[in-house]
C-alpha cells in the first residue's frame, strides 16, 4: 500500500540515494587502500569515488584534511538530497541533522561557559548540524542568554525544554547536557517515525525503529561502561538512557544498577546480539580494564565499540533491501560516516607506518 | 718546551724560589684533583648519554603508540573532540617536581613526574561513544609525557654536564700545559740565575783570595827583605865595627827613618 504513492514525491530521492549507496567503497577498494604506501597512493585509490573533492588537496595531505574533504562530499550530497526532498521526507532529513546540531550546540555551550569567542567555533561545527540561526547563538555572552536563544532559535528547543534549565547548563557537565539532549532527540525521532501518518506502519517505521533502537541501546551501554569511575551517579545515569530500545525497560533498569563490566554483561543478557558482543569483548580483555601498552585491544581482538559499529553498518546495509522507505537516507548517511572513519583510520595507519592494525576498518559491502 | 722566555716575571731570589716551589706543588695537587673530577663527570656523562639514547628510543615507541591511540579516538568518536578536551581541562593532572642532584660539585636538575589523584577533568568526555578510547588515549599520552619528562631531565643534565666538563678540561689542560711548565721554567730560571750568582760570587771570592794571597806574599817578601836588610844592617855595624869606626851620621839617619 505504501508503495502506491511513494514515488510521486520521493522516487527521485530514493533513486539518487541508491545511486550514492552504489558509490560507497567496497571491500576490494579497502583492500587496495590498505596496500598503499603513502597518502598520495591512498588519494589515488580514492580518486574514482572522491575525485573532485580531493583534487584541491596538496600532495601528501594530512589525515585530518583528507577526512575534512571526505566529509565535504557527504555534506554536499546530503544538501542536494535535502534540497530536493519535500513533505515528510524533508522533515525526516531535518531529524537526521538534529543529532549533529546537538553536538554543535554543545560545542557552543562549552565555548560560552569558558567565555571564549564563540564565532571562532562556528567553523569547527559539523556542517550537517548547521542551521540558519546558529550564528545568532554567538551573540549570547552568558549562559542564560544562550539558553534563551537556543530555545527561541533552534529546532532543539523541545529537547531543552522540560529537562534542562539554564542553571543546569552552568552546573552540569557538558557531557551530561549533551547526552540528555541526545536521549530526548532519539526518543523524539523514534516517536516521529512511528507516529507520523506518512511513516507509521510503513517499512520506514520498521527499519528506522530497528536503527534507532540499536542506537539507543548502544548509547545506554556505552554511557554505563564509560561512567564507571566517574562522579556520575547511578540516578543521573539512569536519566540518560533513552526510554525505548530492545533493552528497555528491564535491560536499562539493570544497566542503571550495574557497577562493573560484569553487571553490564548481565543486563544485556536478554538480547542475543549484545550478549555475543560482550562474550567476544570479554575474551579480548574487556574494555573496562585499563589500556594496555599496545594502545588497546590487540590487532585481532575487536573492541565492543568496533562490534557496535559493525552491527550498525549491517543494519544500515540491510535497510537498502527495503523499498519505499526514508530509512535509506539515514542508513546512507551512517554508512558514509563509517566510510569516512575508515578512510581516516587507514590514512592514519599509513601516515604513522603502523600497518599491523590497518585492517581494523569496517566494511560491509 | 716553549722556551725560557715563558716564565713569570719574578726576581730570581731565594724567597721567590720558595714561593714558586709552593706554587708548583699546589698546581700539581690541583691538577690531580681536577683530573679526577673530570673523570667522574665524564663517567656520569657517558651514563647519561646512554640513558638519553634509551629514553629517545622509548619515546619514539611511546609516541607512536600514543598517536595511534589518538587516531583510535578520532575513529571511535567520529569527529574532532580537541576543543572540548581543551576547554574541559581545568587543572594539571600530570605534574613535575624539580630536584637537584649533586655530581662532584655540579648541581644537576632532575625532574620527577607525578600524577595528582582525583583530578580527572574529562572523565565524561565521550560518554555517549568513544569514552573508553578517550581514557585509554589519555593514559598512553600520560605515559608519553612521562617519557618526555625523563628525557627532558636527562637532556638538561647532558647540557649542563657538557658545559662543566668543558670548563674542567680546560682548567686541567691549562694547568698541565701552561701553569706547570711555566712554574717549572721559572724555577729553572731562578735556579740558573742563582747558580750564576753563586759562580760569580765564587769567582769574586777567588779573585779576592788570590789578591790577598798575592798581597800577603808581597808583604811577606818585603818583610823578609826588610828582615834581611835589618840583619844586614845589624851585621854592617859589626862589619863597620870590625872595619873601623862606622859612619855615625848615616847610621843614625837610617835608624830614624825606620822607627
Amino acid at each position: 500500500m505504501e508503495g502506491l504513492l511513494f514515488n510521486v514525491n520521493n522516487g527521485y530521492i530514493e533513486g539518487i540515494v541508491r545511486g550514492y549507496r552504489n558509490g560507497l567503497l567496497t571491500g576490494t577498494n579497502y583492500t587496495n587502500m590498505t596496500q598503499c604506501e603513502t597518502i598520495d597512493d591512498l588519494k589515488l585509490q580514492l580518486g574514482p569515488a572522491y575525485g573532485d573533492f580531493l583534487a584541491s588537496l596538496p600532495p601528501n595531505p594530512s589525515t585530518s584534511s583528507l577526512a575534512a574533504k571526505a566529509t565535504d562530499k557527504l555534506v554536499s550530497e546530503f544538501r542536494y538530497v535535502r534540497a530536493n526532498a519535500v513533505g515528510s521526507l524533508a522533515k525526516f532529513m531535518d531529524y537526521v541533522t538534529y543529532g549533529y546540531m546537538i553536538d554543535n550546540v554543545a560545542l557552543l555551550i562549552t565555548g560560552t561557559l569558558h567565555e571564549r569567542d564563540t564565532r571562532e567555533l562556528l567553523e569547527r561545527c559539523h556542517p550537517l548540524g548547521w542551521f540558519e540561526t546558529m550564528p545568532v547563538l554567538c551573540v549570547a555572552t552568558n549562559i542564560e542568554e544562550l539558553y534563551n536563544s537556543v530555545l527561541i532559535e533552534t529546532p532543539l528547543a523541545p529537547y531543552f525544554k522540560g529537562s534542562l534549565s539554564h542553571q543546569d547548563l552552568d552546573e552540569l557537565n557538558i557531557e551530561i547536557v549533551r547526552n540528555t539532549l541526545y536521549k530526548n532527540y532519539l526518543e523524539d525521532f523514534y516517536h516521529f517515525v512511528n507516529s507520523h501518518p506518512d511513516m507509521a506502519g510503513t517499512p520506514t517505521a520498521e527499519v528506522m525503529s530497528e536503527l534507532l533502537e540499536f542506537e539507543a541501546d548502544r548509547r545506554a551501554i556505552n554511557i554505563t561502561l564509560n561512567s564507571f569511575g566517574t562522579e556520575l551517579s547511578k540516578a543521573d545515569r539512569k536519566k540518560l538512557y533513552p526510554n525505548f530500545g530492545r533493552l528497555y525497560p528491564e535491560g536499562t533498569l539493570m544497566l542503571s544498577r550495574a557497577d562493573d563490566f560484569e553487571g553490564v554483561r548481565l543486563a544485556v543478557d536478554g538480547v542475543a546480539d549484545y550478549k555475543a558482543f560482550f562474550d567476544a569483548a570479554g575474551l579480548g580483555g574487556g574494555p573496562g580494564g585499563p589500556g594496555n601498552m599496545a594502545g588497546g585491544t590487540g590487532s585481532d581482538g575487536r573492541s565492543l565499540e568496533d562490534m557496535f559499529y559493525q552491527k550498525e553498518m549491517e543494519i544500515a546495509k540491510s535497510a537498502f533491501t527495503r523499498q519505499f522507505t526514508y530509512a535509506i537516507v539515514y542508513a546512507w548517511v551512517k554508512l558514509r560516516e563509517q566510510e569516512i572513519r575508515n578512510i581516516t583510520w587507514i590514512a592514519e595507519c599509513i601516515a604513522q607506518n603502523q600497518k599491523e592494525r590497518i585492517g581494523n576498518y569496517i566494511s560491509v559491502f | 718546551m716553549s722556551g725560557a722566555a715563558d716564565r713569570e716575571a719574578v726576581f730570581p731570589t731565594r724567597q721567590s724560589l720558595g714561593i714558586m716551589k709552593a706554587k708548583l706543588q699546589g698546581a700539581q695537587t690541583g691538577h690531580d684533583l681536577l683530573k679526577r673530577k673530570s673523570e667522574a663527570l665524564t663517567k656520569r656523562f657517558r651514563e647519561i648519554t646512554r640513558r638519553i639514547d634509551e629514553a629517545k628510543r622509548k619515546m619514539g615507541r611511546v609516541m607512536q603508540i600514543a598517536s595511534l591511540s589518538l587516531a583510535e579516538v578520532t575513529y571511535a568518536v567520529g569527529g574532532n573532540i580537541g576543543y572540548q578536551i581543551q576547554e574541559s581541562a581545568r587543572s594539571a593532572r600530570f605534574r613535575i617536581r624539580a630536584k637537584q642532584d649533586n655530581v662532584s660539585g655540579v648541581l644537576l636538575p632532575a625532574f620527577e613526574s607525578y600524577l595528582t589523584e582525583g583530578n580527572n577533568d574529562f572523565a565524561m568526555t565521550g560518554l555517549g561513544k568513544g569514552g573508553q578510547q578517550v581514557q585509554r588515549c589519555r593514559e598512553t599520552y600520560a605515559r608519553a609525557v612521562e617519557a618526555l619528562v625523563e628525557l627532558a631531565s636527562l637532556q638538561t643534565a647532558f647540557v649542563i654536564l657538557d658545559e662543566v666538563i668543558k670548563v674542567v678540561n680546560r682548567r686541567v689542560n691549562a694547568i698541565e700545559h701552561v701553569i706547570i711548565p711555566r712554574t717549572e721554567n721559572t724555577i729553572k730560571y731562578i735556579n740558573s740565575e742563582l747558580d750564576e750568582l753563586d759562580r760569580e760570587e765564587f769567582y769574586r771570592l777567588k779573585k779576592v783570595a788570590n789578591k790577598k794571597q798575592r798581597d800577603t806574599a808581597a808583604d811577606f817578601a818585603e818583610m823578609k827583605k826588610r828582615k834581611e836588610e835589618r840583619e844586614d844592617e845589624n851585621q854592617a855595624p859589626e862589619q863597620e865595627a870590625q872595619a873601623g869606626p862606622a859612619d855615625i851620621l848615616a847610621a843614625e839617619e837610617d835608624e830614624d827613618v825606620i822607627f
